[in-house]
């Protein structure tokens, strides 16, 4: 049951795989909630189910029991047509490996969800971005022509371009050299302030957590802890 | 050390796991197969079931052939060599004419070949009722075509009035050694005894009989040297052959058929194999990763191409197997294919030799497309586990060196199978410039689709995916368009046939002909007819020189087409028709000229160049005549209306020459029969030609004809599909991911339809409509050029070609990307993350 405050809920989310006849759980029974404009750390060993449960929040994958609500809507049952809106006008993602589509320049890519929901203002909004974030004169070039820490800016755009209500990063600077995960984790944290949303992060770097309201941590698919980083939120 | 040289399970499991790649290239393997093994097979049938004995299907050891009936020399020389009893001679006429029925209300123009006690000297007749011809033929009687039966609606024992005679129906013939197939004559056989030739009145000087004297030679016997013998005894227009140097009309036919079916066969074959370097390259790159782990745990690069090359020789071999299989029961389907072209009887007839020829060759160019992704093997470094493949490499020497050994292969090929080597090369130019053309038009398409930016989002996605890394859309576009320019050019060339000579026949044009009138038959035949036509006076002449040059026959009988060497209908008259207009000359004749003059139509220059003033040398049935040319005339428009190469002055000697009398009117439809009949009845020496009729017969031999070319085709097509789906397969990857990215960014379901559906779109389009083009251009040639008809260009029936390649190609395509768009996000993610 979502809570008023509450931007998302889970309660229970498990999710298992049947192999021959066993049963192996990559999570089991993770209940949580993330307030609106929160960021939320989950950390955890590799292998920890870090990433299938930021893929079950964020309606990529079915749990196996368990329901994920945002804001008042159970979105565990939705088909993939009905979660395309909650993707491209709540959702933002910015993923380790940076997931561009190869064939669109970078403004191309930022542009494209303004683009799917029609929005008349995309080029303007990717430009802006593009600006915001350092790549002026590299609006053309195509991903393969973008060093890495590049493809996170633009992906960092492309989250950005709808104005979503939370933002998904998995690892988002896992693929970056110090330098640059800085400037990404830096420009991902003003941004989000700027675009008051809700970040929800996969990451290992304690320094990374320090900077989060609260982190939760998970040890073979169960929840092992939680540390809240600001006095505003309790676990 | 005994550690195997190849590890079995390896092998299987790199198959067992390649599912659809494996599928698909085993699939191209076997379409290159199938279509060499069934062309092949069908040469095998017709040469072993049609062709099998030369001396059955010429007639004879030696053959004497003429227009008019044998020269003294000759038969004094023939009598000689069966005297000494050193040949067995036999004669045989053949000529049209008309058989009516005992009532003479129905009649049908037919073939009638009459022959000499012992006929046939080779082979057999063979008969619906079983019984032995020699024994059936004998005078007053006629063993028939079933069609004529049918036709006239008469049975055995019924009576045929032939000329003057009267024939009673003996028997009906299935199959003679020298005709297997009866699509070449127009009308129905009609056997008759030599010894009725008197009795049908119908053979007189002039007459177009076909005289042949069949020699078998005694068991030893020197063929060649006798048939030297007798060529030193014959006069002009007599011809002497062996069964070894008669090039039959039918051994013609079939040759220059099967080879242009071969040239389609090498087509699919290049298709198949852009298709088996298109899957194996997708097959290959699934196992990249494996492949570099392998690597990275130290098995060597020998250890990997040597599996890698198994696991193609073993999918290459199954393919070659049901290939074969299927391209063997292919045979079994062939006369039904052919729909009466071929005999019935016609079995499947496979050599061993063809087998392993098609086999062979398609295992070398198995191996040779197969090459270039094998080679590419050696890329794949240890460190590819580390690193995800951004960009396709580039192409280096040895696919280039690949490519030319391909080019030579098949350009040999083409050549080896044609004995004119100068056709074959024009044929592969054009294959080579159809190719060519196909890849530059498809490459400035894409280019320019790629600047013009549409609105559509989902279009300009689509436009996006097909410039993707790894996307085969030039091959594709290539393959296709050139697939179907060939299958729509057949299309095009049909409908333009069609329509000139059989649906659009002109309303004013004659569909009736009358030859050889006799001069003094003019006023009855017009009294007859009710009205009086236009006479058109025929002399037969040959062409012996031009300007004192002689023609040689035999050399001009050797040139494709028409030829200076034949027999020339001459005519005399002082006006020009209305369809002729002069293209030399300021009149039908000149003043100025001295001596007999000449008009000639502007086809005889086509066979040798001739100017006003030219002196043309004629043999008028034996009487030598020199004309200088006057005038050179064109046709203004391609028309049923008689023509003629050669016209006289009115007043000139031809009036005077053996000569019969031609003519051509309209009737409606329905009263052809009616009036062939009265004619035939009453005029027995002339013979009526139905044009309507053979129009009708042409019709249906030419649809059957390019059905056969359409089946053959439609394995090219095939083969490019599967250039589709090997394209798609080799991109799944890059698929996919484009799949999830649009749909984690929002996209529903239907967009990322879209987007899929339109770039198949797109490809049929571009591949329809360029193959359009080429086919357009491709038939107005073949109609303007060697039909020389008006040229229709069908919009309507050419948009519904486009639009059913493009709704085919979608099929193929959405149906082998429907995996792709049903993946869930995060599974193509984890894996993308992965790699």
């Amino acid at each position: 049951m979502a809570t008023h405050l509450n931007i998302l809920t889970a309660r229970d989310l498990s999710k298992s795989y049947r192999i021959a006849d066993r049963e192996i759980y990559i999570l089991e029974n993770i209940s949580l909630e993330v307030q609106a404009g929160e960021f939320l750390i989950v950390a955890g060993a590799s292998g920890s189910g870090k990433t299938t449960l930021l893929s079950l929040l964020s309606g990529l994958d079915r749990p196996t029991d368990g329901r994920v609500w945002i804001e008042e809507t159970d979105i565990t049952d939705l088909t993939e047509d009905a979660l395309a809106p909650y993707r491209n006008r709540s959702f933002g993602f910015v993923f380790q490996s940076f997931h561009l589509v190869p064939s669109l320049d970078a403004r191309e890519n930022i542009m494209f969800p303004a683009e799917l929901r029609g929005d008349p203002l995309a080029r303007e909004k990717a430009d802006r971005l593009i600006a915001r974030v350092g790549l002026d004169g590299r609006h053309t070039n195509f991903p393969h022509q973008l060093s890495g820490g590049e493809k996170q800016r633009v992906a960092l755009c492309r989250a950005l371009i709808n104005t979503p209500k939370i933002i998904f990063a998995d690892e988002p600077t896992g693929n970056l050299d110090s330098e640059n995960s800085a400037v990404i984790l830096d420009l991902l944290l003003d941004l989000r302030k700027e675009y008051g949303a809700t970040l929800i992060m996969v990451t290992h770097s304690p320094e990374i957590a320090a900077r989060a309201d609260r982190t939760i941590l998970l040890k073979d698919g169960r929840i092992a802890g939680e540390t809240v980083h600001g006095a505003a939120h309790a676990p | 050390m005994g550690r195997p040289m190849l590890h079995r399970r390896f092998i299987f499991r790199q198959i067992t796991r390649s599912g659809k790649q494996a599928l698909v290239l085993v699939l191209c393997v076997m379409l290159s197969i199938v279509s060499l093994v069934s062309i092949s097979g069908l040469g095998d049938s017709i040469r072993q079931n049609l062709l099998k004995d030369a001396r059955a299907l010429h007639g004879g050891d030696i053959i004497l052939h003429s227009r008019s009936p044998f020269s003294a020399p000759l038969e004094a020389a023939v009598s000689k060599l069966t005297a000494r009893g050193e040949a067995k001679s036999l004669r045989v006429l053949e000529f049209n004419s008309v058989v009516l029925n005992e009532k003479k209300d129905a009649s049908l123009l037919s073939n009638l070949k009459l022959v000499e006690s012992g006929y046939p000297l080779y082979g057999k007749v063979t008969l619906a009722s079983g019984r032995s011809f020699p024994a059936v033929l004998a005078p007053g009687g006629a063993i028939v075509g079933q069609v004529l039966l049918d036709r006239l609606h008469l049975s055995v024992g019924d009576r045929i009035c032939v000329g003057k005679a009267t024939l009673v129906i003996r028997d009906v013939v299935v199959n003679e050694p020298d005709r297997p197939v009866s699509f070449f004559s127009f009308g129905p056989r009609v056997f008759i005894h030599m010894d009725d030739a008197n009795r049908l009145g119908l053979i007189s000087r002039g007459s177009r009989i076909e005289y042949s004297l069949l020699l078998k030679t005694a068991q030893g016997a020197n063929i060649e040297k006798i048939a030297e013998t007798l060529r030193a005894s014959a006069e002009k227009g007599e011809r002497v052959e062996t069964y070894r140097s008669a090039r039959s009309r039918i051994k013609r036919f079939f040759d220059n058929f099967l080879f242009f079916l071969s040239l389609i066969a090498i087509f699919t074959l290049i298709l198949s194999g852009i298709g088996i370097q298109s899957s194996l390259t997708a097959l290959i790159r699934e196992k990249r990763r494996s492949i570099a782990v392998m690597r990275a745990v130290g098995a060597t690069g020998g250890f990997i191409s040597g599996h890698f090359v198994a696991v193609v020789a073993l999918l290459g071999l199954f393919g070659t197997i049901l290939g074969t299989l299927f391209g063997y029961w292919l045979q079994y389907l062939m006369p039904a294919l052919f729909g009466g072209l071929l005999p019935g009887t016609l079995r499947p007839g496979l050599s061993w030799l063809s087998a392993t020829q098609g086999i062979v060759l398609g295992v070398l160019v198995v191996s040779l497309f197969a090459f270039v992704p094998l080679y590419r093997l050696r890329e794949v470094k240890p460190v590819a586990v580390f690193r995800k493949e951004t960009a396709a490499s580039r192409k280096g020497v040895v696919a280039y060196i690949s490519m030319a050994a391909l080019t030579l292969l098949f350009a040999g090929m083409i050549l080896w199978q044609l004995e004119d080597k100068r056709i074959g090369a024009w044929l592969l130019l054009g294959l080579a410039g159809l190719i060519v053309l196909s890849g530059l038009a498809s490459q400035a398409v894409l280019s320019l689709l790629g600047k013009i930016s549409f609105k559509s989002l989902a279009l300009r996605q689509a436009l996006r995916g097909l410039h993707r890394p790894g996307n085969a859309t030039r091959a594709i576009l290539i393959t296709l368009s050139a697939s179907f320019s060939v299958l729509f050019c057949i299309y095009l060339v049909e409908k333009n046939l069609n329509a000139t000579f059989v649906r659009s026949y002109p309303a004013n044009a004659p569909n009736l002909f009358f030859i050889d009138i006799q001069p003094d038959q003019i006023q009855q035949f017009s009294d007859t007819l009710g009205f009086a036509p236009r006479y058109y006076p025929v002399v037969r002449a040959r062409l012996t020189a031009i300007n004192d040059e002689k023609i040689d026959p035999e050399a001009q009988r050797t040139r494709r087409g028409d030829n200076l060497g034949r027999t020339f209908n001459l005519t005399y008259r002082d006006d020009l028709l209305d369809d002729e207009a002069l293209l030399a000359g300021t009149a039908l004749f000149g003043k100025n000229i001295q001596g007999l003059q000449v008009s000639v139509l502007d086809t005889v220059t086509e066979m040798h160049p001739l100017s006003i003033g030219d002196r043309l040398q004629f043999n008028i049935q034996g009487v030598p005549v020199e004309a200088t040319v006057s005038s050179i005339r064109t046709r203004t428009r391609e028309s049923i209306e008689p023509f003629f190469y050669f016209v006289f002055p009115g007043d000139s000697l031809l009036k005077d020459a053996p000569q019969t009398i031609f003519t051509a009117i309209r009737l409606p439809r329905a009263d052809i029969g009616k009036m062939q009949s009265r004619i035939a009845a009453k005029f027995p020496n002339v013979t009526p030609i139905d044009v309507t009729q053979i129009i009708a017969d042409f019709a249906t031999i030419l649809e059957k004809l390019t059905l056969v070319i359409r089946f053959f085709t439609a394995l090219g097509i095939a083969a490019g599909l599967l250039i589709i789906i090997s394209s798609i397969l080799a991109t799944r990857l890059a698929r996919a991911a484009e799949t999830v990215y649009y749909k984690i960014l929002g996209a529903r379901g239907r967009f990322v339809s879209a987007v899929f559906t339109l770039e198949n779109l797109l490809i049929g389009l571009l591949s329809g409509l360029l193959g359009l083009l080429f086919s357009q251009v491709g038939a107005m040639i073949i109609s303007v050029r060697i039909f020389k008809i008006d040229y229709r260009f069908y919009p309507a029936q050419s948009l519904l070609m486009v639009a059913a390649t493009m709704l085919m190609v979608v099929i193929v395509g959405m149906s082998a990307s429907v995996s792709i768009l049903r993946q869930r996000p995060m599974a193509v993610l984890r894996e993308q993350t992965e790699e």
